[in-house]
Order: C-alpha cells, then sequence, then structure tokens
C-alpha cells in the first residue's frame, strides 16, 4: 500500500510563549543559562506525605488541588502574550493537548469527597473551564497522547491551516503535578529521591516532574508578509512504535524512523537539537546514540534536569524556549548533568546559536511515540 | 469540504456484559494470552479493529470522552500505594495501545482526541484531514462505576471502527464535513460520541451542525 507523505509542508510559527516554575519563557530561558534549577523536593503525595521527591511546582502552587484548580489562575500570565484574537471561532481554531488535564481534581476529590472537585476533574471540563476563563469560542479541539500531546497539536493545527479550514491557529497545552501522577510515577520507580540527569552515563536513573503550560500561533506560510525573524516548522514526524508501554525497540529503529523525514529536511543544515531527556537511563541512551548517528555534529541538550518533565505540555513548553533561545542568541546547557555522557553530542554549558541555522526539537511518550519538528527561519 | 468513502464499519454494543465475558467472547482476536490484562474498553477496540487489519501507513483517530474509566477508577483507589500497572492503563490513549502492542504493530500517524460536545466533530475533521490512503477512525467508551454515580464517566459500554478512504471501490457509505458561516450553524450545535455510535450501528444518515461552523453529513450506500 503506498504510503502518504510523511510531514506536512512548512507552516509560521508567529508566536510562542510558556509558563514554568521558573516564570515565562525569557525568564526560564535567563534561569536555565544561570544553571538555576527549579526542581525541589517535594512529599510524592503532598499533605498525605510520602517519599521526597523532585517536583518543580508554580511558585505558591500546592501539589494539592483547590476547586476551582489552583493553576487556572496562573494561566492568565501565559494568557496575556496570547495575540488577540477571536479563538474558537470557526476560523480561528484551539488546539489544546495534555496528558493529565483536570486529573488532580479527580484525586482530590477522592480523598476529600468534596464534589466542587468535579466540575474539573474530566479532560473536557478542565478544557472548557479554560476556554471560559478565556472567553474562547467552542472551536476547541482536544487531543492527548502523553508525551507527544503537544507535536499532535501543532501537527493537527498545520494540516488545518494547509487545508484552508483557518485562518490562523492556537495551539495551547497545560499539565500541571498532583499526587496522582507523581504517585504513579513513583511507584514506576522512575521518580524517586534523585535529581535527573538527561544523558549521564551514571548507575540510577531519574525523572523530575514540572508545572508546565504553552501556546504557540501558526499561520499559512502565504497568508501575510513575513516579519522579521519569522520561524518555520518546517518539518514535523511522527511514529508509534507500539512496541511496549513502558519501553522502547532496543535497536532505537522506532525513533530513528520518526527521525527519518526530519533528517532529509534538514540536510545541509547546521542544527542543534533540544531532545526529550527525562533522566532515565535506557531511553536517554538510546536517544543519545540515534541523535548521535543520524546527526554527527549536532549538539544535544535538554532542560528537563531543571524544569522538570512537564508531561503532556513538554513538546510546546520546550519549543517555547527554543525559540527564546534564537531570540537570545544562547543555548542554556543540559542543567543538572555533567560527564561522562552515554555520548560526546550533550552539550552541558551553554553555547551560541550563531553557528546554526536549524533547531531539531524532540519528545517520546509511553508506548513508544516518538515526535520531531525542525525549526528553521524563514 | 472533506470527504471520504466509509469502506468497512464495525460495531460492538455489549449491554450489560462484564469484561470475563467480553474476554471470552473476543479472544480469538487476540493473540495468545495477550488479552490477560486489557480493559474491557481496549478488548472492544481490538475486536472493531480486528480484521480492519491496522498496517503502519494508515492513519488512526481514536475518539474517546472518558477513556480508560475502569483502571482510572481503581487507580484512584489504590492510592496512598497506587498501582503502577493501573497508573499506566489509565492514561489515554491506553485503549488503543493495548491493542496495538499486543499485535506489535506500528502506526505513523495517530491521534487520540478527547473533549465531549464536539469530540466527533473534531476527530472526523482529523480523520478526513489525514493524507493517508486509508484511516482508522474508532473510539469507544466503557461503564463506569464510583465515578459514573458522579456523572464522571460514561453509562454505556461501546466501540466502533471505521475505515475511511479516497477510493469509492465498495463503499458502504460517505463521510462529509463542511465548513460554514456561524450564522448558518446554530451555537448550540453538537454531536456527542453515543449519538454518532447509535447512528454507525444503525445504519442512520446524519446531516447536522455538529459544531459552531461545522456540519457533518453520514450517508449509506
Amino acid at each position: 500500500m503506498p504510503s502518504a507523505p510523511f510531514s506536512p509542508p512548512p507552516i509560521r510559527l508567529t508566536a510562542t510563549g510558556c509558563l514554568t516554575a521558573l516564570g515565562d519563557a525569557a525568564s526560564t530561558h535567563a534561569a536555565l543559562l544561570s544553571h538555576q534549577r527549579a526542581l525541589q523536593l517535594h512529599p510524592v503525595l503532598g499533605r498525605d506525605g510520602g517519599d521526597s521527591v523532585p517536583l518543580a511546582l508554580l511558585p505558591q502552587r500546592s501539589l494539592d488541588e483547590t476547586a476551582p484548580p489552583n493553576w487556572l489562575a496562573h494561566l492568565d500570565t501565559l494568557g496575556a502574550q496570547i495575540p488577540a484574537a477571536d479563538w474558537g471561532s470557526p476560523r480561528l481554531p484551539v488546539f489544546v493537548t495534555s496528558s493529565n488535564f483536570g486529573v488532580g481534581s479527580l484525586y482530590a476529590f477522592q480523598r476529600t469527597r468534596d464534589p466542587a472537585h468535579l466540575a474539573s476533574g474530566t479532560p473536557f471540563a478542565s478544557v472548557d473551564r479554560i476556554r471560559q476563563h478565556f472567553g474562547w469560542g467552542a472551536n476547541v479541539s482536544i487531543l492527548s497522547h502523553a508525551c507527544v500531546s503537544a507535536h499532535l497539536g501543532l501537527l493537527l493545527a498545520t494540516r488545518t491551516l494547509h487545508a484552508g479550514l483557518a485562518d490562523r491557529a492556537l495551539v495551547f497545552t497545560f499539565d500541571f503535578v498532583s499526587p496522582f501522577v507523581a504517585g504513579g510515577f513513583h511507584a514506576l520507580k522512575i521518580l524517586n529521591n534523585g535529581f535527573p540527569a538527561p544523558y549521564a552515563a551514571r548507575d540510577t536513573g531519574s525523572i523530575g516532574l514540572g508545572d508546565g503550560a504553552a501556546f504557540a500561533v501558526l499561520e499559512h506560510p502565504d497568508a501575510s508578509p513575513t516579519a522579521a525573524n519569522t520561524l518555520l516548522l518546517h518539518a514535523q514526524s511522527l511514529y508509534n512504535e507500539m512496541h511496549h508501554f513502558t519501553a522502547n525497540r532496543a535497536d532505537g529503529s522506532g525513533f530513528a524512523t520518526c527521525l527519518e523525514p526530519v533528517a532529509a529536511a534538514a540536510r545541509d543544515r547546521r542544527l542543534w537539537i533540544k531532545g526529550h531527556g527525562t533522566g532515565t537511563l535506557e531511553a536517554g541512551r538510546l536517544e543519545a546514540d540515534t541523535l548521535a548517528q543520524l546527526f554527527p555534529d549536532a549538539p544535544l541538550v535538554s532542560w528537563k534536569g531543571s524544569l522538570g518533565h512537564t508531561l503532556g505540555s513538554c513538546g510546546l513548553v520546550e519549543l517555547a524556549l527554543a525559540v527564546e533561545s534564537l531570540r537570545d542568541g544562547r543555548v542554556p546547557g543540559t542543567i543538572g548533568s555533567e560527564p561522562p555522557f552515554f555520548r560526546d553530542n550533550v552539550a552541558a554549558e551553554p553555547f551560541s546559536t550563531a553557528a546554526f541555522d536549524a533547531v531539531l526539537l524532540t519528545s517520546n511518550a509511553f508506548g513508544g511515540a516518538h515526535a520531531a519538528t525542525l525549526l528553521t527561519p524563514a | 469540504m472533506l470527504h471520504r468513502h466509509i469502506v468497512a464499519l464495525r460495531t460492538d454494543a455489549p449491554g450489560a456484559e462484564d469484561l470475563a465475558a467480553t474476554r471470552e467472547r473476543l479472544r480469538d482476536a487476540f493473540p495468545r494470552n495477550a488479552t490477560r490484562r486489557m480493559t474491557q474498553l481496549g478488548l472492544l477496540l481490538g475486536g472493531v479493529l480486528h480484521d480492519l487489519a491496522p498496517t503502519e501507513n494508515d492513519t488512526v483517530v481514536y475518539a474517546s470522552v472518558y477513556g480508560e474509566t475502569r483502571a482510572l477508577e481503581d487507580y484512584l483507589t489504590s492510592f496512598p500505594t497506587p498501582s503502577p500497572t493501573l497508573f499506566q492503563t489509565s492514561i489515554h490513549p491506553s485503549g488503543i495501545q493495548q491493542v496495538l502492542i499486543a499485535r506489535q504493530q506500528p502506526i505513523r500517524h495517530f491521534f487520540p482526541h478527547t473533549g465531549q460536545r464536539h469530540l466527533v466533530a473534531h476527530a472526523v475533521q482529523s480523520a478526513l484531514l489525514s493524507p493517508s490512503p486509508r484511516t482508522l477512525l474508532c473510539g469507544g467508551e466503557e461503564r463506569g462505576t464510583w465515578l459514573l454515580e458522579h456523572d464522571a464517566a460514561s453509562g454505556d459500554t461501546f466501540a466502533f471502527a471505521l475505515a475511511l478512504s479516497s477510493d469509492s471501490a465498495n463503499a458502504l457509505g460517505s463521510l462529509r464535513l463542511e465548513q460554514t458561516t456561524a450564522a448558518e450553524s446554530a451555537l448550540e450545535a453538537e454531536l456527542r460520541l453515543p449519538r454518532f455510535f447509535s447512528a454507525l450501528a444503525q445504519r442512520e444518515p446524519l446531516s447536522h451542525a455538529v459544531a459552531p461552523g461545522l456540519i457533518l453529513t453520514l450517508s449509506w450506500n
């Protein structure tokens, strides 16, 4: 059976922004450049205690959910950065992505039996709360696929624009830590009392979890005159191994298959790479090996050693930070890690963007889901 | 206008059938020993996808409002000693992953949607936007227990899968999605997943606004 094009045509990226435990994109970027680590030890079950694990929560936000959710007001600073438009109207769709949505509220209901938590507990209820908070219309699609969720939103928005169904598209993502998700990763034994050191060749792997939210505005490349410093999502690729829930194929073939269309688009470009790099060992080694083989001259960074893994929002949070890096001219290094690394391609220290003309951003998820996006100047 | 032909359709609505009965009924649709830890939703999805035989070059679009409700319920009640297996199983889109991992079947483009009022509209749009020669649009729910008591779960168990193609050979029907101006499309327009399932199962035609600005037409040959 013939195959379809694996990557859509390029799409213009006209605005991005993010919110992490270190602040907005500019504040987070500056903090990463100075090696600041947002992760701090917290009891895994919040007020119910448990082992101490590294989490990066928004300032003054508790792990224990409130009603209405304690993350909602924090989104105002992010919302203020979104270009004003009649978002959610038929020609201005919104694509919301998340892995956990308001599941912290369901956990809070189960724990307290306060029915007020149920108003935000399901995916559609939590998104509708955000939609009403920002005054968006009803044209809001919701996608959820763990840590590649944001990439799906970008790809679907791209297809929608290229099909002529929208004038601009807003992709919005959010994921806030709760005992539900912290307890789950702790039970899987990858969230423990160790801090993550992405791509470091050490004996024990550890992840951290972090709060994250972000947005991107996409436009058709032909829509309006190109402004200076316009960026393109030049190529986007997805691949789902469906090999095992918590492991990739050991030979890296699934990740490599995802990268092939992007590698073709990146030929003759000078890349730096924002990897997934959560701090786990096998997945981190596979990532570093595969990227080193396909892109031998590209330095690799991960910022999850500072920000934690922001789960479904990570693809878009880290895209916003990559855009900030291009604006600033400096790329933060891999916080929390030091040699020896799995491969020599890992950049521990910040470096200048001057020698590069493209960024490859990758994310990986449970079930062997992989996503890759190539970011270039227009 | 977006348009594809429906070249295959499978539906399953087992009523009050419990997990063990569903596992027994559908066991031939799975590799040996694969069903032991599967959820009822996963089993049903595997059943409706069985002879549609997903391939790597298909696009799979999956729609579920509540996803793995029973795993979610059981995971929540497993605290303060949370179960790693239930955590894993409760994460969307576990239902489809259970099926495809059991078959070791990679998929390049997989779009798991959730939502409520406009879930069908947006999942259909996602499917019809796919450039793949074949797109599998599937979805379903499993009946909840204590979450259902609080309106946070489905009251019904069902699953469906449609194979969509640009090729009209042997078509059963067609699925169209048309964008229209807001004045022609009521703001309260919606099409919920159970209603869509019912139309599929009954081969019922539909033609109405399913979201502000979107008109869906489901027709049968």
